[in-house]
């Protein structure tokens, strides 16, 4: 399955605010996506609740997939949104 | 959902936080909290899966999950000046003591120490109901402060 992984750039990690941005990035693709910290399970980028569960802190590696049709568009996107600092 | 500090009910379009705000987190309410040394309290019963000092969340036995959020920014207070009284992971009842803190000092601190009450995951219908449903005005720690049916 395409994945990519990528290094979470907020220093706060994905707390409230940047999660917030990312799941909603997440839920308006036109994909399903899964987020994982390195080795763990993955769970729905679309869910704020299992995003804030996930407890991923600033600099820590996650890894998004996707399967299908432009997956590697939609993965693309996503990972480019976590390389950012979504505080501002 | 029961009111986790006393102090003001507010719409979230009050939180002086766009993403809060503009419900990017979810639907709900937010307290301006009293100025005063105090007890967070959990506005549901259920497990706490996450507790850090400026924001915890629990899923209710139906799995749905509230974010109570300490304050806007208070992530950058790493902590200080906050007491966590409960325990991550573990099971917590409407109503116990979860956080201690001081909104008077954050509010000293330069941030805002109001608090968003968050539905997460909840779907556009419920978000809806849940913003009309805010017991807006003064409320005591664990009032109701709004309804997610």
């Amino acid at each position: 399955m395409p994945q990519r992984i990528v290094n979470v750039a907020s220093r706060v990690g994905l707390h409230a605010r940047p999660a917030a941005v990312f799941v909603k990035a997440a839920s308006a693709a036109a994909l399903p996506v899964t987020i994982a910290k390195e080795g763990k399970e993955p769970v729905s980028a679309r869910s704020i609740l299992a995003v804030l569960g996930l407890d991923v802190r600033g600099g820590e590696e996650v890894v998004l997939e996707a399967d299908g049709d432009g997956a590697e568009n939609v993965l693309e996107d996503l990972a480019r949104l976590l390389t950012e600092d979504l505080e501002g | 959902m029961r009111a986790p500090v006393a102090g003001r009910a507010i719409s979230l379009d009050r939180v002086p936080d766009a993403v809060f705000a503009q419900a990017m987190v979810g639907p709900g309410a937010a307290i301006d909290p009293v100025r005063a040394p105090g007890v967070v309290l959990s506005p549901v019963s259920g497990i706490l899966v996450k507790l850090k000092p400026h924001a915890f969340v629990v899923t209710a036995t139906d799995g749905r999950g509230v974010l109570v959020h300490l304050g806007i920014d208070t992530v950058n207070l790493d902590g200080g000046g906050f007491v966590l009284l409960a325990e991550e992971g573990g099971p917590v009842l409407a109503g116990a003591p979860v956080v201690r803190w001081n909104p008077a000092a954050i509010e000293a601190a330069g941030l805002s120490p109001v608090c968003p009450v968050i539905a997460l995951d909840a779907d556009p219908a419920s978000a809806a109901a849940i913003a009309a449903s805010v017991a807006l005005g003064p409320v005591s720690a664990d009032d109701r402060l709004f309804t997610w049916a």
